[in-house]
């Protein structure tokens, strides 16, 4: 890739980087942190941004940036004072910048009936400071480029001369430079600016050591030494000044055309043109300084030759002076300047150590599914062993079973390398907030939990949209308008908390409010009236509420653009069990309602249990599993002659014959006849699966069914095992439902299919 | 004998522009991402020539600027300094602390060769 393009791609990458920063630390700010750090740190993410920007001349986003930046920097200098109305508007400005880097990035233009009223508010609020100069950002033209050129020392030794329009004709230019101890203490160099001075053309160049003292008044530090330059060059008046752009300050420097009264030329400064004149023309004419005279070619040369002069003249102080270091400042110099050792130099890395690298995500996916074939490898080696009737306690058993830990500790380090903290999802959230918040006129504070919660990169990526959409739905439906909320005697503004956490091998997110709950008449009415649920259908408050899951069920009175749009929670927790997850919402009238969502860590592997019914092999998630038991015919009871329930200690659990479920076969076997499996729904429901054996307990290689095949109702996905068979692996979740609505509601099996 | 130039910037965009120029130009690189790393990074491997931004995490550029200046080994340092246009005050106050010389952003290559030549031997 051109070498620019790939910058401008880090660019943006930083840009994603330094925008999160940018809103984290304004999110502090507006919950009311006052570390002037966390201010700067906002203002360094802006100005990163900015100065990006500027380099690649993305007009739009300086422009924004600059009076953003303007803003945050009069905050920083205590200019002005962080209110609560500022800090809103800092956070939707952070937005808008969001929206212009994107721009930015896909050659777009952002809404500008988004970005305008923004962009006035920080105007106004940065005053005169905010509208007066634009140039910053290098919109004044001429250094917006960046062009790389291939540029050496070598090559560019050639006279400055610019391309100027008129003519240029040689003039002869005199300067008279004396430097000042501070331009030496600023590790500034004469022989450099000498050097730089030669480039532009012919130079003579006289040292002027008159100044030097005797050896015991010398002082270590101090500038003693001048020098006349007689520069004959097409440059102009400002090219031989811009050489003295760096000492100037820290120099006596005059610049006149030859014979000219260097009045006219020199800088406004306040030392004594009179007495530097006299001793500028003064200089060449003094017999006994030994003055070094060389005239440069003004090509590559040129740097040897001013060496050879800087030499010269050092070593002509020497000789009137008594062997006095002709320029102080260098002679402290050379150790310290000197080039660090080969040896250093060769043993030090190009960079210095970092704790972290960075790697192309399709390498570790390599790795993953390698590691996954070895898994299945090595299980599929484990029963070719075992089924051959070696000994368990033989050297190949043995060895076996260390590799098998092995394999499983290859495959959990491996999978911790693709393991993401929340963060990058949980991030994006608050923005979403805010807008959908402003949307409703709702007044919501977001507060997050749990951020560097790790999961597998492949889960990470599946988590914002339901996140979205709970959270849509949180402040939606959950929250109260401010009215409603002063009513109910709660503040006006409401709390949405998102937060992720482990728990027995998942991730669980959360999205609670602190609203109005669920109301539970409305939503059961509403489900009687499309026939969802019978009118007699005897519901737990837990059931009511989690009715709003089902297919065509929407609660808002007027489909809202936030909500609506015809994907409902259904749609959600669709997806959500697509993925081997689970979603249930519990609720408490007047304090608001909690959506729970708990995902596998990884849809890479998982612990499964594995089964035989009907002749075919299946597996179920291990975390669905609370205890296996083989029925006794007395614990088996019909009701209405038909659903088969069993009792379990104190409890009736309905039965689920899976063979039928899934369709191997029709008629229910005899439940004493297998084993039962007593399995827990995330929704908290609980079943027993009948099959007819269990063959044990593995860990299994997950491989979608949709990628393959397509999606088969009660069946998450499949996996290969260690005799090379494919077996599929349950949805509990999902059978259990069904079962359950093919209880409650016969006609509705289809619509559950 | 090649030269070595220590970029110090928070912004990896900058560090890399910098990077590609400087190495375009035949110099090495090392790069630092904020003061107390370029502090660091001087003292252990050296420079000809430091190049730092202004505002950075942990320790600014003015930091990094009195650093190199009160260290007795790397005191000589040339130290360019990254500023904008409009800052003019921060130009002058990293030229009080020591700064040799300073290079303003957006720059494009040439200028930055032309800066880093006018402060290194």
């Amino acid at each position: 890739m051109d070498p620019l393009e790939s910058i401008k791609a880090t660019f943006f990458q930083e840009c994603d980087e330094l925008l999160t920063d940018a809103e984290q630390g304004l999110l502090a700010l507006e919950a009311g942190d006052t570390d002037p750090e966390t201010i700067n740190a906002v203002f360094r993410a802006v100005h990163s941004v900015k100065g990006g920007a500027g380099a690649f001349g993305l007009e739009d986003l300086i422009r924004f940036a600059h009076v953003f930046e303007t803003v945050m920097d009069m905050l920083r200098s205590g200019e002005m004072h962080l209110t609560d109305d500022v800090a809103k508007t800092l956070l939707r400005a952070s937005d808008v910048l969001a929206d212009h880097v994107e721009a930015a990035r896909t050659g777009g233009k952002v809404d500008e009936a988004r970005s305008a009223p923004i962009l006035a508010e920080l105007q106004a609020l940065a005053g005169h400071e905010g509208l007066d100069d634009d140039g910053d950002g290098g919109l004044d033209g001429g250094e917006i480029d960046f062009t790389p050129l291939t540029l050496s020392i070598e090559e560019d030794a050639a006279p400055l001369a610019p391309p100027v329009p008129e003519i240029p004709t040689a003039q002869v230019w005199e300067v008279y430079f004396r430097p000042r101890a501070e331009m030496y203490a600023k590790a500034n160099d004469t022989a450099l600016v000498l050097r730089e001075l030669a480039r532009l053309g012919k130079a003579e160049v006289v040292l002027d050591q008159s100044d030097l003292p005797t050896l015991d008044h010398l002082a270590a530090e101090h500038a003693y030494l001048s020098w006349t330059i007689r520069l004959e060059t097409e440059a102009d008046e400002a090219s031989i000044r811009e050489v003295f752009e760096f000492v100037e300050d820290d120099c006596d420097l005059t610049i006149a055309r030859e014979g000219e009264e260097p009045a006219q030329a020199a800088p406004a400064d306040d030392f004594d043109l009179a007495a530097l004149l006299a001793k500028a023309h003064a200089a060449p004419s003094e017999p006994e300084a030994p003055a070094a005279v060389v005239e440069p070619p003004p090509a590559a040369a040129a740097e040897v030759d001013v060496a050879a002069l800087i030499a010269r003249a050092q070593e002509a102080a020497p000789i009137i002076e008594a062997a006095k270091p002709a320029e102080p400042p260098r002679a402290a110099t050379p150790a310290a300047a000197a080039p660090p050792p080969a040896a250093a130099a060769a043993a030090a890395p190009a960079a210095p150590p970092t704790a972290t690298i960075r790697v192309d995500l399709d390498r570790v996916d390599r790795l993953i599914n390698a590691v996954g074939e070895l898994v299945i490898q090595q299980a599929m080696l484990s029963q070719r062993v075992l089924e051959s009737g070696l000994a368990r306690s033989s050297d190949v058993a043995l060895g076996l079973e260390d590799l098998e830990l092995l394999t499983r500790e290859i495959q959990d380090s491996v999978m911790a390398i693709r393991a993401q903290p929340v963060k990058s999802v949980f991030q994006r959230m608050p923005r979403l907030v805010r807008e959908v918040a402003d949307m409703v006129g709702k007044r919501v504070r977001l507060v997050m939990e749990g951020e560097n919660t790790e999961v597998d990169k492949t889960v990470i990526e599946r988590l914002s949209d339901p996140i979205t959409h709970m959270l849509r739905n949180a402040i939606d439906h959950g929250l109260e308008t401010p009215d409603e909320r002063q009513e109910a005697g709660k503040g006006a503004e409401g709390t949405v908390k998102l937060a992720a956490l482990h728990r027995g091998g998942r991730i669980v997110i959360e999205v609670s409010d602190d609203g109005k709950g669920i109301n539970r008449k409305r939503v059961r009415g509403i489900a009687v009236n499309k026939g969802l649920i019978a009118e007699d259908a005897v519901l737990t408050d837990e059931e009511i509420d989690n009715l709003i899951f089902l297919p065509g069920f929407s609660t808002a009175e007027t489909i809202s653009d936030i909500s609506g749009r015809g994907v409902g929670m259904d749609v959600v927790k669709r997806s959500i069990q697509a993925l081997g997850g689970r979603i249930s919402i519990s609720s408490e009238p007047g304090k608001g309602s909690k959506f729970t969502m708990s995902l596998p860590l990884t849809l890479a592997v998982l612990d499964g249990m594995v089964l035989s019914a009907s002749e075919q092999t299946l597996v179920a998630p291990l975390s669905n599993i609370v205890e296996s038991l083989t029925p006794r015919s007395e614990d088996v009871h019909f009701i209405g002659g038909q659903d088969a329930v069993i009792r379990i200690r104190d409890t009736f659990v309905p039965l689920i014959d899976v063979g039928v479920s899934l369709g191997f076969r029709d008629a229910p076997i005899d439940p004493a006849s297998g084993v039962a499996i007593l399995v827990e729904s995330e929704g908290g429901g609980k079943a027993a699966l009948v099959v007819e054996a269990i063959q044990g307990q593995r860990q299994v290689v997950i491989k979608s069914l949709e990628a393959n095949y397509q999606q088969v109702p009660g069946v998450a996905a499949a996996t290969i095992l260690g005799d090379g068979r494919v077996a599929l692996i349950l949805d509990v979740d999902s059978l259990v439902s069904n079962s359950r609505r093919k209880g409650g509601r016969p006609e509705k099996r289809m619509a559950a299919a | 004998m090649t030269k070595t130039i220590l970029t110090i910037d928070d912004s990896r965009t900058m560090r890399e522009m910098l990077n590609l120029a400087l190495v375009q130009a035949g110099y090495r690189v090392i790069q630092a991402v904020d003061g107390v790393e370029g502090l660091e990074v001087l003292q252990a491997e050296g420079a000809d020539v430091v190049i730092t931004d202004i505002n950075m995490p942990r320790l600014d550029g003015f930091g990094v600027i009195e650093g190199v200046r009160a260290n007795p080994v790397h005191r000589a340092t040339p130290i360019l300094v990254l500023t904008t246009e409009s800052d003019a005050t921060k130009k002058d106050r990293a030229r009080k602390a020591g700064a040799t010389g300073w290079i303003v952003k957006p720059f494009n290559p040439e200028k930055l060769i032309d800066a880093v030549r006018r402060v290194a031997a």
